[in-house]
């Protein structure tokens, strides 16, 4: 192949270093106004009034919205239940809820105003925990109670099977909320019209205008979302670019006027959506040889004010919190449950992370209580093609856990340390798995479509959004090696709704799978239509035509060739279709809903970390030395995105176990900055090695399959267990920080 | 006030509040939008730019401190042909950029970094580049990617050398 597998640079690179690239805050229209919310900035209670006017004095002021301005129901979320208002009308869920909008001449005269908004709240006992929200007397955040949702997998029976195990291993584990920290806050840009536009920097524009046109109450049609450049997003730009999305086009149609609304980076923190925190309770049984024979799990997760992706992650987690194994018996529940907190929805892993750490803790427990090697203990129940996993489905093909269980095997030792009595030094282990596509969580389908100039240059578009993962660059490979053109000649289209199709979300590690597929199949509509044209003009069949290097090519002569661009020019003569839109639709999954039994994703991710690192006894400073990440992704397109892939998601990890923690008090969030919610920088990284695999996915582009998630949860387990190995202590609770370690460490000994 | 300074080699004279931020007279005033804000508050370094030679954060520098003194911004490093600055092409090739949001910044720092030391140790990369964060790559490619830059440009300067 020309293209496919090759290291290529971005398609929309040099715009990114250039500074070109326009993201949502870099728009300018003439008139434009700028938008600004109160927050209720306690954590639960009843509005009693709200006195709008000393913002409606302050000069410069041109609008100020409540609750009652909303035309439509005043309701947003990702899924049902839709339980969010755009603004709050009564009742107050979250301290970072918006109550007032402003809207102004400037942003810093928006936000002055905004702070003039007196908003009187009685204020309610907040629940802050789970227990709270479980309590029997509980008051209800919402009125279908304090349970978004609760789910349950049965495959087995797990009862017998315990009395059958030889040892058994129970432990409960715990982590915190993540915030995504991209660096581009939130912004989206209104612009009013018989139809408004929306640029927005977000994830999925199709759901955002539905939501926005239902706010406004107008059809779909007259709401055009544009994606604008976006700043990173990992699952955290749906639900607030919905939410600030439409107030933006509400505010903008009331005033005939562009208006902007851009977060602060506080308001990124605490008015948008975090990762859950979580609560996982496992009892692992197994027989002397190693054998997995049963897992229980209990999932409780803190999902916040509002519903957001509750349902689905909850569901992600149940049918992931059972591991890459072969496990006969396996019963998970899994829970979320509303608290006076800011909501928690999608980020990249999309609760994966926190079973995995659970999971991958207590499988090196087991392997040490039955005295067996932890990787070995991994190879010895990991799955392999034509096993049931947890859904009890199998796969005959594509199954890679093994390879990459041998990959890791095969790494050298860690080298001995002259210098460890200063320094404790440790090796983890951890394998993980994560479906790709929609899955159970929905209908997965994507719209593609590719056309050929006559200058035999070429557009993909589709419904899909490129947040800096490189998917662009993918589609753009595929369609270039279909239709024989080097990679300068493709371009893939912004996402506009009025010129792409409808995709659905863009989520599950789905780009390059489901939609690379949909590319595939339009591209190669399109090369029919070119060799077709290129036979009649070397007067031979199709089939002995191939295109190449930007020519059509005669198979048994090359030397017989014509340029392409004089094919696409004589097939635009001829009438000969040079675009076409083609569907790629997933199988839908087919489960039990009691047990969730059945066909759920198309293929799965499997990966298996190795992390050593050093422990500095006197600081608790930990120096990863050594990550080697090993991920079966089906076939490689892009190297060099692959490994972005890989090394990106790897240090999100690391945050997640390490670094990161949302620090709450009464309900209100204490570190809504990156002085005090400390990301990973520069010096913090770690030297991750990726090593891909590639069993081929019968059901995505090439072989391909997703890659874009796996790592988080993979790096964060094999942290938490390489620590382990080194203090001889397990950590239950993520993260583990350096003064976490620190403590262990003087209440241990160690010197 | 009338402000009176050099950005991307021309002369800039503009009416401002001396209480501006830079950042906000570059994207509003100037139009020069590739400047990014992450934080507001100096610890992101998305808004980084130079400041006679030395990188800066222009979300928490005033308008009124910048008279008669040389900006550069991402905008002002290509070559007049429109040609990326070896910089920009060492991002690209190596995979530096995802969601290019931190990269304006992050190419300032590097610019910084090797117009005052051409030939960097990896310490002195993180070094120089530890205020400026990034959520999407890891750092890795980055690091990678100033230290090809280097090379690049102690080439091209080489090359020049022998020529002239």
């Amino acid at each position: 192949m020309n293209v496919i597998g090759k290291a290529v640079r971005k398609v929309d690179g040099p715009n990114l270093v250039s500074g070109r690239a326009k993201f949502s805050g870099d728009y300018r229209f003439p008139r434009m106004a700028y938008g600004a919310v109160k927050r209720a900035g306690v954590p639960a209670g009843r509005i009693t009034s709200v006195d709008v006017e000393p913002a409606r004095e302050m000069p410069g002021v041109l609008d100020v919205l409540t609750a009652k301005d909303i035309p439509g129901p005043n309701i947003i979320g990702v899924l049902p239940p839709f339980d969010q208002p755009l603004l709050a009308a009564d009742e107050i869920r979250y301290a970072g809820e918006s109550v007032v909008l402003v809207i102004a001449e400037s942003a810093e005269i928006a936000r002055r105003a905004a702070n003039a908004v007196s908003v009187s709240i009685e204020p309610y006992e907040p629940i802050l925990t789970v227990e709270e929200a479980l309590a029997p007397n509980a008051r209800k955040i919402h009125e279908s109670g304090n349970v978004t949702c609760s789910r349950k997998l049965i495959k087995g029976e797990v009862e017998p099977a315990f009395a059958r195990a030889d040892v058994i291993v129970e432990g409960t584990y715990e982590t915190s909320f993540q915030e995504h920290a991209y660096l581009e806050p939130e912004t989206v840009c209104a612009v009013p019209g018989h139809r408004t536009t929306l640029y927005a920097s977000c994830q999925s524009p199709f759901h955002i205008r539905g939501h926005v046109a239902a706010n406004m109450n107008v059809p779909a049609s007259s709401v055009r979302v544009v994606q604008a450049n976006t700043g990173g997003s990992f699952g955290g730009k749906d639900d607030v670019a919905t939410e600030i999305g439409a107030l933006a086009c509400i505010a903008a149609q009331r005033l005939d006027r562009p208006v902007m609304i851009a977060h602060e980076r506080k308001e990124s923190i605490v008015g948008s959506n975090l990762r859950h925190a979580s609560r996982i309770r496992i009892k692992t049984g197994a027989t002397n040889d190693g054998r997995i024979v049963a897992r229980k799990i209990d999932v409780m997760l803190d999902g916040g004010a509002y519903a957001s992706e509750s349902p689905f992650v909850t569901m992600k987690t149940m049918i992931h919190a059972a591991g890459p194994y072969k496990i006969d018996n396996v019963e998970v529940k899994s829970t979320a449950v509303y608290t006076n907190k800011t909501y928690c929805g999608a980020f990249r892993g999309f609760g994966v992370p926190q079973v995995t750490f659970a999971s991958e803790s207590q499988i090196d427990e087991l392997a040490d209580k039955l005295k067996i090697d932890r990787l070995e203990i991994r190879r010895i129940n990991g799955l392999r093609a034509g096993d049931a996993n947890a859904t009890g489905q199998v796969y005959e093909e594509s199954v890679g856990l093994q390879e990459t269980i041998k990959r890791i095997a095969e790494q050298p030792a860690r080298p001995e340390q002259a210098d460890s009595d200063r320094y404790l030094y440790g090796t983890g282990y951890a394998c993980v798995i994560q479906g790709i596509s929609n899955g159970a969580e929905g209908v997965d389908v994507i719209g593609a479509s590719v056309q050929m100039s006559q200058d035999g240059s070429v557009l993909v578009g589709i419904g899909l959004t490129e947040l800096g993962q490189g998917s662009r660059t993918v589609w753009a490979q595929i369609a270039a090696e279909v239709l024989g053109v080097n990679m300068e000649s493709v371009s893939v289209r912004l996402v506009d709704t009025d010129a792409v199709h409808d995709s659905g979300p863009t989520v599950a590690s789905r780009s390059t799978t489901v939609g690379g597929m949909a590319v595939l199949k339009a591209a190669t509509e399109v090369k029919a239509s070119l060799l077709s044209m290129a036979a009649l003009m070397m007067q031979t069949e199709a089939e002995n035509i191939e295109l190449r290097d930007g020519f059509a090519v005669l198979k048994m002569d090359d030397s017989a060739r014509i340029p392409t661009p004089q094919v696409a020019t004589a097939a635009y003569w001829t009438g000969f279709p040079l675009m076409n839109l083609a569907f790629s639709k997933a199988p839908d999954a087919n489960f039990d809903e009691e047990t969730h039994q059945g066909t759920i994703y198309i293929a799965y991710n499997y990966g298996t970390h190795r992390m050593d690192l050093r422990v500095d006894t006197l600081t608790g400073d930990v120096e990863v030395l050594n990550h080697v990440a090993a991920h079966d992704v089906g076939k490689v397109i892009n190297p060099l995105g692959l490994e972005g892939q890989v090394e990106g998601a790897s240090l999100i990890g690391y945050g997640y176990a390490h670094m990161e923690r949302i620090r709450y008090a009464d309900g209100i969030i204490q570190n809504a900055n990156f002085a005090d919610y400390a990301i990973p920088s520069i010096k913090d990284r770690i030297p991750t090695v990726s090593i891909p695999v590639e069993d081929p996915n019968p059901t995505g582009p090439y072989g391909a399959k997703g890659v874009g998630e796996p790592p988080v949860a993979a790096a964060a387990a094999v942290f938490a267990n390489a620590i382990a190995d080194a203090l001889d202590v397990r950590f239950t609770k993520l993260p583990i920080t350096r003064e976490d370690i620190l403590d262990a460490i003087k209440r241990g000994n160690y010197d | 006030m009338l402000i009176r300074f050099t950005c991307n080699g021309r002369p800039v004279q503009i009416e401002a509040d001396p209480q501006t931020r830079v950042l906000d007279l570059l994207r509003d005033e100037l139009g020069l939008t590739g400047t990014k804000e992450g934080c507001g508050r100096g610890e992101c370094g998305a808004c980084t730019i130079l400041l006679d030679g030395v990188a800066v954060n222009s979300c928490l520098l005033l308008a009124g401190k910048i008279e008669g003194r040389e900006i550069v911004t991402i905008e002002g490093i290509a070559g007049e042909d429109g040609a990326l600055h070896p910089i920009q092409e060492a991002f690209l090739d190596v995979g530096a950029v995802q969601c290019g949001f931190c990269t304006p910044g992050m190419i300032m720092s590097t610019k910084a970094l090797l117009d005052e030391k051409p030939a960097p140790e990896v310490e002195e990369v993180e070094e120089a580049l530890s205020g400026n964060l990034c959520r999407c790559t890891g750092y890795g490619k980055i690091v990678e990617a100033a230290l090809e830059a280097s090379r690049r440009l102690v080439q091209e300067s080489d090359q020049g050398g022998e020529s002239g």
